[in-house]
Parts: C-alpha cells; sequence; structure tokens
C-alpha cells in the first residue's frame, strides 16, 4: 500500500440474518483503489456487489449477521468509528453514492434543489442560499438546466433524475463516489453521455470511483481496474486493459465472450447455469458447478493466487503464481 | 394465495387465540341453532309470564356466589304435579271430605333472604273448591299459619304480598319467615323448614296440585332479565344473529365494493367518473342517521336493515384504494395479452382482476366483521333493533331502559357486552394478522 | 442565472402553484357542493320515507284535534254533524300549517331548498333551553358541547399516536411494539361500548366519577367551578374515546412509518450523512402526512357519527343525544336539520382535506 492508495478494503464480511439462514453476501472481500482511478466492480445480478456498496457505505439494514473487516481510507480504518462519528466525518465527506434508480432515491415532497443542496447545508455548514448556489453550479456541471433546482422529482425524466444525483454526490466534493449501476436503468443515448459527465469529473475534479455494474460495455469506458465479484467473492482484478485484452479466470473469460461483438458472425457465448445461493454456498470453487475448465482440485476452496501482480482465485493458476493467499476456511463463519 | 401463505397464521398467537375464539362461536351458533329452534325460541322469549314464571326476577346468574361471602340463594322449587317423592297424605273424612296434606321439607343455608315467595295452585272439581291452609315450621320449632283460603281451577297466592300477612310478621313475608328471632339485624335463620300444604277437598274426586317456589337471588349460567327470562336464551341466540349479520354484511359490501372498482377501473372513462361521483355522494350520507331513520319509520326488521346497510357500504371509500391497485393490475402482461385475444369485458373483470386483488381483501373483510356486529348491536342498544330476536344489543337495551347500573344489575349489562367483545376481538385479531401476512407492502416485515 | 433572476424563478414557481391549488379548489368544491346537495336530498327522502311520516302526522293531527274538541267546553253544545265538520275544518287547517295539503315530491324540493340555506325551520315537538321551536337554534345550543368532547378527543388522539407511533416505528419488535400491535384490535368495538364498562366500573362501582352528563346538578356558579366539574364529566367520555382509536392508530401510523421507512429515498436520506432526526422529520413524517392526515380525518368523521350513541349512553347534552331525541319524538324537521348540519359538517371536513392535502402533496399541486 502506498500513498496513492484512498481505500483498501481487507476480509471485509457482510452476512445478512434471514428466515431461511445466513445470507453470506460479501464473503471475505478485499481489493485496492487509488486515487483518482475507477474501479469497477464487475458481476451478475445475485453476486453481492450491491451488498458490497453498502457495507463500504455502512448502509446495513435491521437483519444483520455480520458485518467485520477492515476499510481503510487514506490509512483510518472507518471501521472503527462509531455511527455518530461516521456519519458527519466521512458520510458524503469522505464518500458519496449515486444508486441505482435514482426515481426512488430522490424524496418526492422536496424539491430537487433543496435536495441536492442538503449535503453542502450539514456537512460544509453553508447557508441555505450559498447551498443552493452551489447546488446550481453543480447542475450546470452535470449538464442539468437551471431552472430544475425549484421542480419536484416526478418532474424530471429518469436521465435528469440520474444526472441529479450525481449532482448531489459531488456537492461536497468528497474524495470517492460509489456509483451503483448508475445507467442500467436508462436508454443507450443518456447512458453515453452519463458515462461523458462521470469521465468528465473525473478528470477535472480527481475524484475516484467505485463504479459497480453488471454492464461490461458501458464498464469500460471508465474503467482504470477490474474487479470480478462471484457468489460474494472477488476473483479476479487486473487493470482494465489487460482484463478485457485477456480475462483470467474462466469465469471472466466466458463474461467476456458473451459480449456481442459489432463485426463478425460469432454468436455470443453464455453461460449454462446460475449462480450459487449465498445461504449455503458451495465448499470448494464456488463457480466449478458451471465452469467449462473445471477438473478435480476445484472441489477444493482455491487460494488467491497472484499472477503477475493481479489476483486470481482459480486452481490453474497455481503454478504461475508468484503469491499465495490462502482462502478464509468455513470454519471463520461464525 | 397459497397454502403456504395460510400456514403462516400459526406463527401469530393473536391469530390463533381469535381463531379459536370464532370456531368456538361458530360451534356456539350451529348448536343454539339446532337445539333451540328459531320458532321455539322466539315464541319462549316473548312468552311472557307463562314460560318464565318459575324464574326469579333480575337476578345474577348462579356462579357470583363463587366470589361473595354472603351467599344469595337459589330458588326453591317444589311441584307435587310433577315430583312423586313429595310427602302426600290422603286421609278421607267421610264420602265426601278428603284432606290431602303435602308436606314440602328444605334445607336453607343462604345468607340472604329470598326474593318472594308464590305458590301456584291447580285443582280440579265441579262445584265446590278445595280449602287450603298453610303452615310453616321454622328450624326453631316455631308454626306460623300463613294463609287460610279457598282456591280456583288456576290460582295464584302470593305469599310476598299479602299485606295482612306483612303486618301479622312485622315485616315483609319472604323475610320475615325466614328471619332469625334472637338476631338485632334482620339475617336468615339456617336449617330445615317446612311448609305443610293443607287442603280440604269437597267432592271425592276433586283434588290439588300445588307448586311453591321461593325465588331465589340468583339463576342459572347467566341470571335473568325484567322478565324473568334466562338471559341464556338471549346470549345463545344472540350467537348466531351477531355472526350471521357481521358474515352476510362484511361479505356481501366487500365483494361488490371490488367489483364495483374492477368495474369502474376497467371501463373507464364515463363509468369510472360515475362511479366516483357516486361515492362522493355515499360519503356525504350520514350513515348511522339514515339507519335509524329508517329503523324509527319504516321498518326496524334484521334484513331491511341488513339490505340498507349493504347499499350504504358498497360506495365506500375502500373504493379508492381498489381503484389504485387494479389500476395497476390493469397495465399487467397477462391482462393485455387477455385483451389482445379478445376475452369480453366481464370475462377479464372476473376471471383476471378481481381474483389477483382478492388475497388484500380478505383482511380488511375481516376486519370489517366486528364493524358491523357493533353497527347491529348499536342500533340495538338505541332501542331500534329487530323487534322480534333477541340479540345481544337488545338484552343491552333492555338493560339500560331498566336502569340496571344504578340497580347494581352489572351482569345484565356485562354479559352480552363480553360476548360482542368476545365476538369483535376475535375476527379483529384475525384480521389483523392476516393483513400482516396478505398485505404485499407489509409482507417484508 | 444571476441570483436575483433565481429568486424570480422561485417566486413564479411559488405563483403558479397558488394558482393552480385555486383551480383545483374551485373545482372541488363544486363537486363537493353537487354531493352535498344529492347527500341532503336522499336524506330528506328517507326522513320522510316518500310520504310515510305525514301518514302519521296526519293521523296524529286527527286524533289530537278529536280529544281537543272533546274536552273544549264551548264545543259541547255541538252535534255529532257538526263537531265531525268542525273537526274537518279543523284538521284541514292544521294540515295546511304543516304544509301536508300540497304532494310530498313538490314539498320535498322545498325542504332541500330550506335544508341547504340552513333554514331548518320549526322543531314539530322540540324546544331549545331558551324555549325557542327554531331548529337551527336547538342545534346551535347543543353544537359546543358536541365540539368541545370531540374536537378534544381529536386533538389528544392524534398527537399522541403521532408521538408513539414514531417512537415505536424506531423500535420496531421491541416489548411496546408488540403490546400495541397485539392491543390494536381494541379498535374493533366503539367508543360507547368502553363507555358501558367505564361507567360500570368507575361511576356504579367505584363511585368516584359521575354517571353521565356534562356538568353536577345544579351547575356551580363560578366559572372555576364550572370548568372542574365540566373536566370531571370529561373524564370517563374521553378515556373511552380514547381506548377505542388510540391503539389502532398507533398501529396503523407505526406501520406506515415503517413501511415508508424502507423507501430507498430513506436510505439515500441515510447516506447523505443526515441525522436520524431529520431523516425522521423531513424523510418519513413529511411524505406520509398526506395519507396519515386522510386516515384520521375519516376515523374522526366515524366517530362523528357514533356520537349519536356516545352521548346517548354518556348523557352528554351535544347534538348527538339531540338527534336521539328527535328520533324519539317523530320530530321530522330537527332530525332533517341535524342530518343536513353532519352533511355539511362532513363536507367541510372533505374539502379541508382536499385543501390540506394540495399543500402538502407536490403531486396533487402540479398534476
Amino acid at each position: 500500500m502506498n500513498n496513492d492508495t484512498l481505500l483498501r478494503a481487507e476480509d471485509l464480511v457482510l452476512y445478512f440474518k434471514t428466515r431461511r439462514g445466513l445470507v453470506q453476501a460479501v464473503d471475505h472481500v478485499s481489493f485496492e483503489l487509488h486515487k483518482n482511478k475507477a474501479v469497477v466492480i464487475l458481476g451478475e445480478s445475485g453476486c453481492g456487489k450491491t451488498s458490497m456498496a453498502k457495507a463500504i457505505l455502512r448502509l446495513l439494514p435491521r437483519n444483520v449477521g455480520e458485518y467485520r473487516g477492515k476499510i481503510l481510507l487514506n490509512g483510518q480504518d472507518v471501521m472503527q468509528l462509531s455511527d455518530e462519528e461516521y456519519r458527519t466525518q466521512i458520510r458524503w465527506v469522505k464518500i458519496s453514492m449515486v444508486p441505482q434508480a435514482a426515481m426512488n432515491a430522490l424524496n418526492p415532497v422536496i424539491r430537487v434543489g433543496e435536495q441536492v443542496a442538503e449535503p453542502a447545508i450539514i456537512h460544509l455548514k453553508k447557508s441555505k442560499e450559498e447551498a443552493l448556489e452551489m447546488a446550481r453550479e453543480m447542475f450546470q456541471n452535470v449538464g442539468v438546466p437551471v431552472d430544475f433546482l425549484t421542480r419536484y422529482p416526478f418532474e424530471l425524466s429518469g436521465g435528469m433524475r440520474q444526472r441529479v444525483a450525481i449532482a448531489m454526490a459531488l456537492i461536497t466534493k468528497p474524495d470517492l463516489i460509489v456509483l451503483d449501476e448508475p445507467t442500467s436503468a436508462l436508454d443507450l443515448l443518456t447512458q453515453a453521455n452519463i458515462m461523458n459527465v462521470l469521465k468528465t469529473i473525473k478528470w477535472e475534479t480527481g475524484t475516484s470511483y467505485i463504479l459497480i455494474t453488471h454492464d461490461i460495455a458501458t464498464s469500460s469506458e471508465l474503467a482504470d481496474e477490474v474487479a470480478v465479484m462471484y457468489a460474494g467473492q472477488i476473483i479476479e482484478v487486473n487493470n482494465a486493459e489487460s482484463f478485457f485484452a485477456e480475462p483470467l479466470h474462466p469465469y471472466s473469460q466466458k463474461l467476456m465472450a458473451s459480449v456481442p461483438k459489432l463485426y463478425g458472425d460469432e454468436e455470443p457465448d453464455f453461460i449454462p447455469g446460475r449462480p450459487p445461493s449465498l445461504l449455503n454456498p458451495p465448499t470448494g470453487c464456488r463457480f466449478a458447478d458451471r465452469c467449462h475448465l473445471r477438473f478435480d482440485k476445484c472441489d477444493e476452496e482455491p487460494p488467491t493466487f497472484i499472477v503477475g501482480g493481479h489476483p486470481v482465485k482459480c486452481w490453474l493458476y497455481e503454478q504461475e503464481a508468484s503469491q499465495v493467499i490462502p482462502p478464509v476456511s468455513a470454519g471463520e463463519v461464525s | 394465495m397459497n397454502l403456504r401463505q395460510f400456514r403462516e397464521i400459526t406463527r401469530y398467537p393473536s391469530a390463533i387465540i381469535g381463531l379459536i375464539i370464532i370456531i368456538f362461536l361458530v360451534g356456539l351458533s350451529i348448536y343454539t341453532v339446532i337445539a333451540l329452534p328459531y320458532e321455539e325460541a322466539v315464541n319462549k322469549w316473548r312468552g311472557g309470564d307463562r314460560v318464565w314464571q318459575d324464574n326469579p326476577r333480575g337476578v345474577p346468574p348462579t356462579w357470583v356466589n363463587l366470589f361473595r361471602s354472603k351467599k344469595l340463594p337459589e330458588s326453591i322449587i317444589f311441584d307435587t304435579a310433577t315430583d312423586e317423592t313429595i310427602q302426600k297424605q290422603v286421609t278421607p273424612l267421610d264420602e265426601n271430605l278428603t284432606d290431602i296434606v303435602y308436606t314440602f321439607q328444605f334445607d336453607y343455608t343462604a345468607d340472604e333472604f329470598p326474593q318472594e315467595i308464590i305458590l301456584f295452585f291447580t285443582s280440579t272439581f265441579e262445584k265446590k273448591a278445595p280449602y287450603i291452609s298453610l303452615l310453616w315450621k321454622t328450624p326453631d320449632g316455631r308454626e306460623i299459619n300463613i294463609g287460610d283460603f279457598s282456591i280456583e281451577r288456576a290460582y295464584t297466592r302470593r305469599i310476598s304480598q299479602d299485606d295482612k300477612l306483612a303486618k301479622e310478621l312485622g315485616g315483609p313475608p319472604e323475610v320475615m319467615l325466614f328471619a332469625d328471632p334472637n338476631s338485632e339485624e334482620r339475617i336468615p335463620l339456617k336449617g330445615t323448614y317446612t311448609l305443610e300444604i293443607a287442603g280440604l277437598a269437597f267432592e271425592p274426586e276433586s283434588t290439588f296440585n300445588v307448586k311453591s317456589i321461593i325465588y331465589g337471588k340468583v339463576f342459572g349460567l347467566a341470571g335473568t332479565d325484567h322478565l324473568r327470562r334466562d338471559l341464556v336464551l338471549g346470549l345463545l341466540w344472540g350467537t348466531p344473529v351477531a355472526l350471521a349479520f357481521g358474515l352476510l354484511a362484511a361479505v356481501i359490501t366487500s365483494l361488490l365494493t371490488m367489483f364495483i372498482a374492477a368495474t369502474g377501473t376497467w371501463f373507464g372513462g364515463w363509468v369510472d367518473s360515475l362511479i366516483q361521483r357516486i361515492t362522493e355522494i355515499n360519503m356525504m350520507l350520514p350513515v348511522l342517521p339514515i339507519l335509524i331513520m329508517v329503523g324509527v319509520f319504516y321498518s326496524r326488521s334484521l334484513w331491511v336493515i341488513l339490505g340498507v346497510v349493504i347499499l350504504l357500504g358498497i360506495f365506500s371509500a375502500s373504493i379508492k384504494s381498489y381503484r389504485a391497485m387494479f389500476m395497476q393490475e390493469r397495465e399487467a402482461g397477462y391482462i393485455q395479452a387477455a385483451k389482445a385475444y379478445g376475452a369480453g369485458d366481464v370475462r377479464i373483470i372476473f376471471r383476471y382482476l378481481v381474483p389477483r386483488i382478492f388475497p388484500v381483501l380478505i383482511p380488511s373483510l375481516v376486519v370489517l366483521i366486528p364493524s358491523y356486529v357493533f353497527l347491529e348491536a348499536s342500533l340495538a342498544v338505541l332501542g331500534l333493533g329487530d323487534p322480534i330476536m333477541p340479540t345481544w344489543g337488545k338484552i343491552i337495551n333492555d338493560a339500560r331502559v331498566n336502569g340496571a347500573l344504578l340497580k347494581g344489575q352489572y351482569y345484565w349489562v356485562l354479559e352480552p357486552s363480553f360476548m360482542l367483545m368476545l365476538t369483535g376481538f376475535s375476527f379483529a385479531m384475525l384480521g389483523f394478522a392476516l393483513d400482516r401476512i396478505f398485505n404485499p407492502r407489509l409482507r417484508g416485515m | 442565472m444571476t441570483v436575483d433572476a433565481q429568486a424570480d424563478a422561485v417566486t413564479q414557481a411559488r405563483y403558479d402553484t397558488l394558482k393552480r391549488i385555486g383551480k383545483y379548489t374551485i373545482v372541488r368544491f363544486f363537486m363537493l357542493m353537487f354531493a352535498v346537495i344529492i347527500g341532503v336530498y336522499i336524506t330528506i327522502l328517507v326522513a320522510n320515507m316518500g310520504g310515510y311520516v305525514d301518514d302519521i302526522l296526519r293521523s296524529e293531527i286527527r286524533e289530537r284535534i278529536a280529544i281537543q274538541i272533546s274536552l273544549d267546553p264551548q264545543y259541547k253544545e255541538l252535534s255529532t254533524e257538526e263537531r265531525k265538520e268542525l273537526q274537518e275544518k279543523l284538521v284541514a287547517l292544521e294540515e295546511k300549517r304543516l304544509g301536508l295539503d300540497k304532494p310530498f315530491i313538490v314539498r320535498s324540493f322545498g325542504y332541500l331548498k330550506n335544508a341547504l340555506t340552513l333554514n331548518l325551520g320549526r322543531a314539530q315537538n322540540m324546544t331549545s333551553d331558551s324555549g325557542s321551536r327554531q331548529v337551527k337554534l336547538i342545534i346551535l345550543e347543543r353544537l359546543p358541547a358536541t365540539l368541545l368532547l370531540f374536537g378534544t378527543s381529536f386533538l389528544l388522539n392524534f398527537f399522541v399516536s403521532l408521538f408513539f407511533a414514531l417512537m415505536l416505528s424506531r423500535r420496531y419488535g421491541s416489548f411496546w411494539d408488540r403490546v400495541v400491535v397485539a392491543l390494536s384490535p381494541t379498535s374493533a368495538a366503539p367508543g360507547w361500548f368502553y363507555g358501558i364498562f367505564l361507567i360500570v366500573i368507575f361511576a356504579a362501582w367505584l363511585g368516584i366519577l359521575p354517571y353521565g352528563g356534562m356538568v353536577d346538578a345544579p351547575p356551580p356558579e363560578d366559572p372555576l367551578h364550572y370548568a372542574l366539574s365540566v373536566a370531571e364529566h370529561m373524564i370517563l367520555p374521553l378515556l373511552a374515546l380514547a381506548i377505542s382509536q388510540i391503539f389502532l392508530s398507533i398501529y396503523s401510523w407505526r406501520t406506515f412509518f415503517l413501511i415508508y421507512s424502507t423507501e430507498d429515498y430513506v436510505e439515500m436520506a441515510k447516506a447523505k450523512g443526515l441525522s436520524p432526526r431529520a431523516i425522521e422529520r423531513r424523510y418519513i413524517l413529511r411524505p406520509t402526512l398526506p395519507t396519515i392526515v386522510t386516515n384520521f380525518a375519516l376515523a374522526a368523521i366515524a366517530v362523528w357519527f357514533g356520537a349519536i350513541i356516545f352521548e346517548t349512553v354518556f348523557n352528554w347534552p351535544g347534538i348527538g343525544r339531540v338527534y336521539f331525541q328527535a328520533i324519539g319524538l317523530f320530530d321530522t324537521a330537527v332530525i332533517v336539520g341535524t342530518t343536513v348540519l353532519y352533511a355539511y359538517l362532513l363536507a367541510a371536513t372533505v374539502f379541508l382535506l382536499d385543501i390540506v392535502y394540495a399543500f402538502i402533496d407536490p403531486r396533487v399541486k402540479i398534476g
């Protein structure tokens, strides 16, 4: 870890208590994010990526089973902070969020300008007028017409609402923004526009992103690094260029193969079966059931191998590994 | 709506309690309808003295004695016509005269005096009626003559209202005949009493029977009202009436409301607007006042009231919430598909729209039942209840009109209220639990 | 855009909002008036049972006049023929006085006009305390008592429920939460039901509170003692009303709060770092307010109607009890008058609700 590292998650765990058992949504996840970089967390629905966003932001539901690990923000372990400290020091000051489907993320009975201004009033101690002025500026940055400040959320289109959400995430100029599927509810044109806005902001303000998505195509525009998540675990991390060119893990390979190509007659590939339930994850490699390269060693959970400086959680890379990080044994689940 | 959801009910103790009580009430209703058929029950209820004469007037149930230090007496009844074991001595004096003596012997153990003493005589004779002499023997050996009189074929002797006797004894007969002469306060003397009824029959075939009743101050399981009626009859029969009224009103109203909402939502346009306007007008109509007016001016029959209640209830405000739900459903894929393949409007409404929303209907239906039960009771308490059937509200009304609370006759009010409460709460508990199960918005909890 | 221009934009927005609310208000007003008119007319029809009551009145008049004639000494000399003639004449006169000579349908519109303009006429049998026969006075005399009782109850229940519901929604699943949930079915029984129990316990058995009525008889002279006496008489009715409403109110609102607190924008507010208090106020309470206000107002209306029995049970001198007495005395004028009043109060409540709704819920404001 060096001074360049903004956020480092170590062995992050988030389990939920449900009537049917313990859902192991985030299972000992570790990764690193550098300043002014965007890391994309890639994965199917149900792999736990939204839960990971919540784990980072400490947005815990009532039925939390386990929540532990280390989250080092600029060297400080924010997991140690009390809820009140976290609220005043971290939330929207250091880390903000753009949620999935901003339709529901905005209070329907308060004008959008006020909602965007709220964090500035609370965290930056600005007066209402000053905060609204800042909101106006943000609107301009994200491309929302300024007279929308006095409008209510239901008066805006989906794309506009998402931009408002981005403006809201920016107003306190946080170090890190976590974006959860920021464009999946939008049409293609708007998607492209939003991506541009994000790129511009990153370039202009030096903000870092954690972008959580299942959409490989749009994420490739913004990504500096890619971390693939499957069944609650991170199974591969690589810089974007290397990843898109040559994914290592069989799952990643299948993912990339499933993207339709503009030219050529090849049919896109697909992965048969479904991801395992997070209630009772299988022992051994969690992807083994669907893996086309499965062999006998896969019955045992693979450790994380460091290959070429990047982690891969697959037995296929045992030989090449320069470093081995053993998996967390099942006994650790309390 | 599936079996698993119904099994969810077992997770809610309040629902189970409610369900048990409801089953008990339904069982009670079935038993009542079979064991005490309607015609018979109504005749009895309106029967008057002839039917109820053996009961004391306005007394609490026998089990109140469990809570009292000073025990109240139960009625002591001797009936020579039905009871063979009563000592009867027949002594012919000559060819025409016969001396017939009945001896009633009983133990008196209560701490309070009886309510009244009445003797009912029946006799057979051609020309001359028998002549009766009454002798009262107390446990401490005193013998008191309490009447000499001639009787008729049917004759009632109210000892308690015998003013002459009262003067002689120095107080109300039912008290003085039992009073302990040695005590300063008026307390009854406990022990074995004997009543000798000696009758002189003047004809060979002439005879008489007598039923003597020393009226107690407690009676039965539920006590009696001002007309001596056993309240058990009213309480029992109130059950099926209340349940039937509540169920019918709730079910019919809810179903019709749902269909109206579905129709309005589906057809849209002027149909929808019309339904909305009617709903608004209906909101203006004061339900209870109208029911009262119907009851006072037109008819108090339960069926009429039921009809009016339903009529006023089907355009209720719940149409709005159903409407919102149907609006959502209307755009659903399968509905559009049905429309595409040419399904008729009626078919779509009945087979697709309504069944989908039905589960949400159930909890509100169940919770609605007690409102109607109490509505019927309300009308009865006001004196506008069905004039024929005995219902719980009717009993409360009788109690109120006869000043039950002022006279300390709490049981009279509390017993029907308890039944009402049981009914209301059981359905409400069940309904609330069902709401937590079936309401999609609450299901996450 | 400059700050000034922005301020102008906000002012313009507010002006637009007011204009739209205004239009909306007028539309609702007319729709409600329409509903009131029809509702009142139906009530009049019902009150007269399409002429049935007229028959009752007619026979009553006949009987009354017959007795009057037979008792009056100056008519003693008349023959049966003359007596009959006189009876018919007096009956016709009386019927004319009460307007019974015209067919009902015609009269019904007259009644409607009068009812709507609150010209409620004269009572047939009842009189007000001041001795007047005017229905309006009879009702107005009694209105304050009802408003006092039910108004107090309304305010009490509203704020107590709000407070506890908010508190409970923060402690989902706790002991008190479960107590309230378990007790919510108690609202199945109406206020008068609990009233009876309370009277049995506190008035009949313990004897510490009065059986009913609004003040001691004779009423105390000085205002302080009068007020205290009224307060003492209000305890049991308020308690009865509270028991029959409060648990369900708290339960429903707490459920609402819980449901609304699972909304995405609430989580968003939490993520933004708003304090729990601020979240409760702006993100849970504000959006729920329209629904809560509507629910509460509708419940209040239901209680309004229950007042008829409630006031009778407690012998409270309000319009509910007047209504009940009027029915007993077949006094159509008072019955109709009170019903019209109820209808107006209902309409006013709904109307107010709509306006409040328009202000709180922006989707109504604009959409």
